[in-house]
């Protein structure tokens, strides 16, 4: 008896995996909309239900699926579907460049109502051009720029930033003020470590690509903006270790009154509100006269699954649906964002004047080229570079190699 | 009809267990394996066949000579020093004294701790701008400036050493206790008996006789810390420049920041074949001294 319960065991477990292959697509009729989207913060997830419920109660014949995921796990997720062939319908993520070159997504067009895609400022949608089309929509952007301790500032007696003299010399100042105040906070992680070459880069005139797209890693200019960050923490001006110490900590810092500037997203407001913080925001201090701030963008684009005329026509509802006026600046305000539709920033701007001046600032971001194939390699590249001249190796050659092996491959 | 049954029957129950692990092993070996001589695109479709492409271009990084030597620096110095101090750790237990059953269950506690949580509070306390090891020797008077615990690559790894140390001791503790409870006292009493020493008991007796339980212990150690992601990952994420990564964040990298899944296989099939000769070599070697 005890054998063949063990027995009806062992096969019920074997069905069971078998089962765990199967999945079923339901097939009441409805068209079935499948969506993987980006976890911003705490809110999303429950911003994304409320969503489906309305969406849903308004067209009863799409049967839509929110699947909210992770950053960390999110391109693995989303690679595991490809290879299974079970890519989503819409995903909303950071990059697009890959999905592309492997011919995966639809342009556009395709599947966005004209009237949705001239909400979107043109410069965003640039952003997202590869070979004159345009594959990806932005949903979100968020820009940065100098937030300063206006307490430890004034005790100092020092002026804000805006040249890079004025930096240097306003980080003496502070640093004899007290030193036991970190004048200056630099992220060079790999978490963040390209906003860093972005942020002294663009202010020095130089940059990831040339005006026609090709690669400049170890321009003049570049080698000079890089030598002058790490000279800062050569200094003694800046929070001791930045190539491990990630913005988020340079936040702490800053939140707890230990660090007197850094550069920072919008997102930094509300917790140095919360930590009482007498803050201000200014531009990023530029070597050139013209403050450059550093944008990021984040998509929706469609997957090529070969749609019907019906899904299709879904698929642009959900978009009319999402880009509605109220809805997008609700969900841009969710997670403390900033809009990439012009009719979002207008209502965004009406409502707060702080907005407003970030709303300005995004609209003169610079974006890193992830359009461009080689930006995976390029990333991680300038962050070793960056790493690298920390260790005490020279920057010129740190950059010409990674030219070398980026623009040579 | 019997007869036939009986030969069938054990075959039958250790089915399950086979398709288990065909299906969570060998699957996946096998893919990686494939992934590892193919050309695979950013987004993980192989596009087709790449030959010994993935690895020369992995080998021909500069980076991965380094990487190999702090795999192995990390490996060697987290199992040596974590069986030495488990196994003194065990002797300790091992005795009888007051509150030795408090102690035993403290000694779990690093071991039953995520290591994410572990390697995060290690680097909390040991960072130099808002560390709590510095607060606390600022507040006693000891010191009047914070110290820079990590100014090099190397003092970092170290640390990441010690919090690897720090929870594997246990694990080594328990395995050794297990096999130090199973040897009979009157071997010592008679070697008490025969005016045997302490060091003369513990190097006839008790370390012979434990020896099986370290070579478990020892064995499954190399596999997992050689593997281990969590603590360095937490702590340094390899930084700087490539300084502090082992394989596996080396390889973690490739596949999920550079998008080349390819290499990122070959690093890990280059360290599976590594760790498969290691493993064997220790266990063939301790196993022959044994049958001696």
């Amino acid at each position: 008896m005890k054998k063949f319960v063990a027995l009806l065991l062992a096969l019920t477990m074997i069905l069971a995996l078998g089962a765990c292959g199967n999945s079923d697509k339901a097939s009441d009729g409805k068209v079935e909309l499948n969506v993987i989207a980006a976890q911003y913060g705490t809110n999303t997830a429950a911003w994304w239900d409320n969503f489906v419920k309305e969406f849903e109660a308004e067209y009863e014949n799409i049967d839509l699926n929110v699947e909210v995921v992770s950053w960390n796990d999110i391109s693995t997720k989303v690679n595991t579907r490809i290879s299974n062939d079970e890519a989503p319908d819409i995903l909303n993520i950071d990059v697009f460049a890959d999905y592309q070159a492997d011919g995966l997504l639809l342009p556009a067009k395709d599947y966005v109502s004209e009237e949705t895609y001239n909400k979107m400022y043109p410069a965003f949608l640039e952003q997202s051009e590869i070979d004159g089309t345009v594959w990806a929509i932005p949903d979100l952007a968020s820009a940065r720029a100098l937030y300063y301790n206006v307490d430890i500032l004034k005790a100092a007696d020092v002026e804000v930033p805006t040249t890079w003299d004025e930096l240097t010399a306003a980080c003496k100042a502070l640093k004899e003020y007290d030193s036991n105040i970190y004048p200056w906070g630099i992220d060079m992680t790999t978490d963040e470590g390209q906003a860093a070459f972005a942020y002294y880069t663009w202010n020095n005139g130089g940059g990831f690509v040339d005006e026609d797209g090709n690669w400049t890693l170890n321009s003049a200019e570049n080698v000079e903006a890089i030598e002058y960050a790490i000279g800062l923490v050569n200094a003694g001006y800046t929070n001791t270790d930045p190539a491990t110490e990630t913005r988020y900590a340079l936040q702490d810092l800053f939140c707890a009154g230990q660090l007197a500037m850094m550069i920072a997203p919008n997102q930094l407001s509300g917790l140095a509100k919360a930590a009482n913080i007498n803050f201000a925001v200014a531009e990023i201090p530029s070597n050139t006269g013209e403050s450059v701030s550093a944008g990021v963008m984040d998509r929706f684009m469609c997957f090529d699954n070969g749609y019907s005329d019906e899904e299709l026509e879904a698929i642009k509802t959900f978009f009319d649906f999402f880009y509605d006026d109220a809805r997008y600046s609700d969900w841009v305000i969710m997670e403390d964002f900033l809009p990439a539709t012009s009719t979002g920033g207008e209502i965004m701007a009406a409502a707060d004047e702080s907005a407003a001046a970030w709303v300005d600032i995004v609209g003169s971001s610079k974006f890193y080229p992830t359009a461009k194939a080689e930006w995976a390699d390029v990333k991680q590249g300038v962050i070793k570079a960056e790493q690298t001249a920390l260790l005490g190796g020279s920057v010129k050659d740190a950059l010409d190699e990674l030219q070398a092996q980026i623009a040579g491959s | 009809m019997k007869k036939k049954w009986r030969t069938a029957e054990p075959y039958l129950w250790i089915l399950p267990s086979v398709i288990l692990m065909a299906i969570f092993i060998i699957v996946p070996i096998f893919y990686v394996f494939k992934m590892a001589v193919s050309d695979v695109s950013k987004t993980g479709k192989i596009r087709g066949f790449a030959g010994f492409e993935n690895f020369s271009s992995v080998l021909s990084d500069a980076s991965f000579g380094m990487v190999m030597k702090n795999t192995l620096i990390w490996t060697v110095a987290v199992v040596g020093l974590s069986t030495i101090l488990g196994f003194m750790l065990a002797l300790i237990l091992n005795n009888k004294f007051r509150g030795r059953k408090i102690a035993r269950a403290i000694v779990v506690f690093p071991w039953a701790t995520t290591l994410v949580i572990q390697a995060s509070v290690w680097n909390f306390i040991i960072n130099t701008d808002y560390g709590t090891l510095n607060t606390l020797l600022l507040r006693l008077g000891i010191i009047h400036q914070a110290i820079n615990w990590t100014p090099t690559p190397a003092a970092y790894f170290a640390w990441e050493i010690a919090c690897g140390i720090f929870v594997t001791i246990p694990f080594v503790t328990f395995t050794v206790l297990s096999g130090l409870q199973s040897i009979d006292n009157s071997f010592y009493e008679a070697a008490t008996v025969d005016g045997a020493n302490y060091w003369q008991k513990l190097f006839k007796i008790t370390i012979p006789l434990v020896r099986p339980s370290l070579t478990v212990s020892t064995v499954l150690n190399i596999i997992y810390v050689f593997n281990s992601f969590p603590i360095i990952w937490t702590m340094t994420k390899g930084d700087p420049a490539n300084h502090t990564d082992t394989l596996v964040t080396y390889l973690y990298k490739l596949a999920f920041y550079n998008g080349r899944q390819g290499e990122a296989a070959a690093v890990s099939v280059i360290g599976f074949l590594f760790l498969l000769i290691c493993a064997s070599a220790y266990m063939i070697s301790t196993l022959k001294k044994e049958g001696k």
